[in-house]
């Protein structure tokens, strides 16, 4: 069947996968697996190096996209319907309420994924020169993130959703100058109603979500041009810091001797440069502790994809994403909450609008941003770097108490009460 | 970015004949989230239900005569002042008038004093 073999190699160019030339092909021919280098090496395979937390994300982000999608068919963004379209994606569509836990459970999953990659990144200091501007990327992934939860949360236009939003907007409105201006561009309107329900919408199927993908894709792409995953906090040895001191092209200081290329060559030289890459690189000595991609890598890959759509599945099934009653204008719960990542920021909120609601959100940012252009030194060593170290866990320790303030040990009223409460009910 | 046209509630309106309040307890008016006030000796007062904090709808307690804020615990006096809580500027009043027609007219772009009362 010579037809069906041209066919066959017509889409697959590549020689068969029995040879390495194949395994080669396979990932270089490929466009979507080519952001994978032919080989790995095996120390940055480890579980234990990254936890693989960045492909979590990555394939928590495609569930979202592919479950809220499937939604999209069932959901329009105007408040008559909105609501009843909750109630029947809940109560009448096949699967409709899987569904919907599937997304709001990878969302939560991708708040938390996103959070518990930058904390690894930042522990084992892989933020260093020359992988700065990633860090910079990977922090906007981490607030697109949050613009993506927070604008879905308005979506099913009941109660929670209605003051959640109410509240957020209602912080960002003490931004000083802009902040009127902000609230009202956000909500089309001066109050959470049909027009913020739209503009809410199209932020969160369009807007957002495709910015996620044009970043996602530079922050790939850097890693690759970065020389992959950097080298696992336990490989690094001091002779190793200075080699990284060194990288980037040194001068040329020897002359350069012109050689003639041979009339038979069959390949093209496009440039040549000295001196070591500005990215770490598999060197020849270390060719014996790399891979290849296929299969060590894609097979741990899958099986990352694999946990965590089943993990997804799994809450889905045990936890339903809640819905409360249609959204009432006239009447606040007690207490008003905002979804549980933002309940650090409304706790804060609670005792000043300005200072707790716009400025330490923003220095807080603004210090995320600079860490890799502020921490020059070029160890990754934890042993030379504890003040960063004590820094970051201080930052990380404070997020958690006022989340975990906000959520348990708050009230009607916002008062605080001991946490049992939520469990027991409130004592009258 | 802003729309045209804000297809909203209106800022000035009527909310109905004098006769229609009640002495004693405030008349909470769901869409415009005003308490409207009647008191005896004194005459109409329209009160923002609106937290000056983030926006939550505060409810007037029978019990102490102040306005509680259910989302960060604000507490407004009587006369809206900011007695506990993080919110910034106390209650606003609104111009509460008589129309024409003998129905009462109230105006959320007129802020008014707390001590302002209409008698009819």
């Amino acid at each position: 069947m010579n037809f069906a073999r041209d066919i066959w190699r017509s889409i697959f160019r590549r020689d068969p996968l029995l040879t390495d030339k194949g395994k080669s092909e396979l990932v270089f021919l490929n466009v979507w697996l080519h952001i994978h280098p032919a080989k790995v090496k095996t120390e940055n395979m480890r579980f234990k190096h990254t936890f693989y937390l960045g492909f979590i994300t990555f394939f928590l982000f495609v569930v979202l996209v592919t479950t809220g999608i499937a939604l999209m068919f069932y959901y329009r963004p105007y408040p008559p319907h909105a609501y009843q379209d909750m109630k029947d994606l809940e109560y009448v569509v096949f699967l409709g309420s899987f569904l919907r836990g599937m997304h709001r459970w990878a969302a939560h999953g991708m708040v938390i994924c996103v959070f518990l990659h930058m904390c690894r990144v930042f522990y084992t200091a892989s933020y260093k020169k020359p992988r700065q501007f990633n860090w910079v990327i990977g922090v906007l992934l981490l607030l697109l993130t949050l613009g993506l939860s927070f604008t879905g949360y308005l979506l099913p236009w009941d109660q929670l959703a209605f003051w959640a939003i109410t509240v957020g907007t209602n912080i960002g409105s003490y931004a000083p100058i802009v902040g009127g201006q902000v609230r009202e561009i956000l909500l089309g309107g001066h109050s959470v109603g049909e027009a913020g329900l739209l503009r809410f919408y199209v932020l969160h199927v369009a807007v957002l979500p495709s910015a996620v993908i044009l970043l996602t894709i530079v922050h790939f792409w850097r890693v690759r041009k970065d020389g992959g995953l950097s080298r696992p906090i336990w490989k690094l040895k001091p002779k190793k810091q200075e080699e990284l001191v060194t990288i980037g092209a040194p001068p040329v200081t020897a002359a350069v001797n012109a050689v003639v290329a041979s009339p038979q060559k069959t390949y093209g030289l496009m440039e040549v440069v000295t001196g070591k890459p500005i990215f770490e690189t598999i060197s020849p000595e270390e060719e014996d502790e790399a891979v290849f991609s296929y299969p060590y890598a894609f097979f741990r890959e899958a099986i990352a994809l694999l946990a965590t759509v089943v993990g997804v599945m799994l809450m889905s099934l045990l936890f339903r994403a809640p819905l409360e009653e249609l959204a009432n204008p006239a009447k606040t719960p007690n207490p008003a909450k905002a979804p549980w990542y933002f309940l650090g920021l409304q706790e804060l909120v609670s005792h000043s609008a300005l200072l707790g609601g716009v400025v330490a959100p923003t220095l807080m940012v603004l210090a995320l941003l600079v860490i890799p252009y502020f921490d020059r030194s070029p160890s990754r060593r934890p042993i030379d770097r504890k003040w960063a170290i004590w820094l970051f866990t201080i930052f990380v320790a404070a997020n958690l108490i006022l989340i975990v303030v906000g959520t348990f040990f708050r009230g009607p009223g916002w008062a605080l009460v001991p946490p049992w409460v939520h469990v027991t009910g409130a004592v009258e | 970015m802003m729309p045209s046209v804000f297809y909203e509630p209106p800022q000035s309106f009527k909310i109905g004949d004098p006769a229609d309040f009640a002495f004693g307890p405030p008349t909470f008016l769901a869409d415009e989230k005003i308490y409207v006030f009647r008191d005896r000796e004194k005459g109409f007062a329209a009160a923002s239900a609106i937290c000056t904090h983030l926006g939550c709808t505060v409810s007037h307690f029978q019990s102490d005569g102040k306005f509680h804020c259910p989302c960060h615990g604000s507490v407004f006096a009587a006369d809206g002042s900011v007695i506990h809580g993080p919110a910034p500027r106390a209650l606003q009043w609104f111009e509460v008038t008589e129309a024409r027609d003998g129905q009462l007219q109230i105006d959320k772009d007129k802020i008014v004093p707390p001590s302002y009362r209409l008698m009819v």
